[in-house]
């Protein structure tokens, strides 16, 4: 228990340092707003003009589809905030030498490089990714039900510990490879994929994002939680899949910084 | 007498090329990792583009593109985006910001042979996984295939690489850096005056694009001095 005391104590304060950094930059804060915006104008666009040629998407109507755009913004959002400015710079860090300093620190390495450093800012989009998800569902007619909240809720959670693990075992490619900055490119193009549901994809690609790649767990689920697409023993699945994978990366984790002799990998 | 300066002249640009060309072979194969990342990168987003289209199509032609149709186009995406990449306006940036370009200006070669021999570097052998990719999956997959017409495929690759030599200068081409390579390489493009448009676009573009980089880097040079612009 003090453990996690501990923890949320060192959060506080790389969260209050961070609000403490950031508030000199209000400038950025604009810009990634307006940024994020267009960006979102642009992919409702892009799926109006799938939607004209025809009436659903994978068994999904207009307005799921954008409830799921809204979450994968969201998700989007965490990724910008937390894991590219954190977890993401882990391969500069091993490249010069300066995971040193954090592996002498009396925290764990892999809570540190993944909390310290994060980009406040960001944040605006986990909340304008929420908030279209909402006015969507409102176009969709749907009526709001407690257990569609609840499922919503933990695979959301789930959703994030998913991405968290997929950067964690992308990033630890650094302690073999060294060079590997452009994983993160790759991640946002692979990425980009569970901007629809996944049922849209023939069934090669449906097995490599449900199976190999699991981002259809990230958007695909929590999004069929809220329209009442997701039987139960399906969302346990999910907590399945959240657990098994933050436990895989945790465990390359390991194996990995054990491969570290400072500066160069 | 002066026939034989001319030939020398050539042959020695001809080797310095050779030479850059190689060094940059040689830089891409030690971070072969990182190219293989950048080549998986290139063809996710036509990947994911096609699987889309494939299942919206599922119901018949979308605008007279059938499925084959967006197969073909999509892996003619692939293989064109990646032959018309451009990261030189990165590169340029750094060389002028932190005085990399100093000397680059001393050497008998104007740096733009540098980045054009470097794209080749990559390009070239990229262009190749891309093929044989390609040509794997036409044996079992129909689809994908693309009419065998030699002739075709040289205009093909003609209109590749102006259209790489477009989008090094800019971006804002769209229907030349792009679609019009990839409609010749999957046999859209079939009458005289489709082709007399798509070249004559290319070629204005590309001649534009010429006198502006010729006009801004003599400017340029000027004003460089050594680190910072």
């Amino acid at each position: 228990m003090t453990g996690i005391r501990r923890a949320m104590i060192v959060l506080r304060a790389f969260w209050q340092l961070n609000w403490l950094e950031e508030l000199q930059y209000r400038g950025n804060f604009i810009a990634s707003l307006l940024g994020t915006v267009f960006w979102l104008l642009m992919a409702m666009l892009t799926v109006a003009l799938y939607f004209r040629h025809t009436p659903r998407l994978g068994g999904w109507e207009y307005w799921d589809v954008v409830v799921l755009l809204g979450i994968f913004n969201a998700l989007a959002g965490v990724v910008e905030t937390v894991l590219r400015p954190g977890i993401g710079h882990l391969p500069t860090d091993v490249r010069s030498g300066a995971l040193d300093l954090v592996l002498v620190r009396p925290v764990d390495a892999q809570f540190y490089v993944s909390f310290r450093r994060l980009d406040v800012w960001r944040l605006a989009d986990v909340v304008l990714g929420l908030a279209l998800s909402g006015y969507a569902f409102a176009q969709s007619g749907r009526t709001v039900s407690a257990w569609a909240l609840i499922a919503f809720a933990v695979t959301f959670a789930v959703a994030i510990a998913v991405v968290y693990a997929i950067w964690v075992t992308l990033m630890s490619l650094a302690f073999w490879f060294v060079a590997v900055e452009n994983m993160s490119a790759l991640f946002d193009a692979v990425f980009e994929a569970a901007r629809y549901p996944v049922s849209a994809y023939p069934g090669a690609l449906r097995f490599l994002f449900v199976y190999l790649i699991p981002i259809a767990w990230t958007t695909t689920i929590p999004a069929s939680a809220l329209t009442g697409r997701l039987n139960p023993s399906l969302a346990l699945w999910a907590m399945g899949v959240g657990i098994v994978a933050l436990g895989a990366s945790r465990l390359l984790w390991r194996v990995a910084l054990k491969r570290y002799t400072s500066a160069g990998g | 007498m002066s026939r034989v300066a001319t030939r020398s002249a050539f042959a020695t640009f001809r080797d310095q090329y050779a030479e850059l060309m190689r060094s940059a072979f040689l830089i891409d194969l030690q971070y072969r990792a990182s190219i293989a990342i950048w080549l998986l990168w290139g063809i996710t987003e036509p990947i994911i583009s096609l699987g889309i289209w494939w299942s919206i199509a599922a119901g018949g032609a979308v605008d007279g593109y059938t499925r084959e149709d967006f197969a073909r186009y999509f892996f003619g995406v692939a293989l064109v985006n990646q032959a018309t990449l451009s990261w030189d306006a990165w590169n340029i940036d750094r060389w002028i910001r932190e005085g990399e370009m100093n000397f680059r200006l001393t050497r008998p070669i104007a740096p733009i042979h540098e980045a054009i021999a470097d794209n080749i570097a990559y390009k070239a052998p990229t262009a190749v996984i891309i093929l044989t990719a390609w040509i794997g999956a036409a044996t079992f997959w129909p689809a994908v295939r693309i009419p065998f017409e030699p002739g075709r495929w040289a205009l093909a690759i003609i209109a590749i690489v102006l259209a790489a030599a477009v989008r090094a200068a800019e971006y804002l081409w769209f229907p030349y850096v792009l679609s019009f390579p990839v409609e010749v390489l999957t046999g859209t493009v079939t009458t005289g005056g489709q082709y007399a448009r798509g070249f004559g676009g290319q070629a204005i573009w590309l001649a534009i694009w010429l006198l502006l980089y010729l006009l801004v880097w003599t400017r340029g040079r000027r004003r460089y001095g050594a680190v910072g612009g």
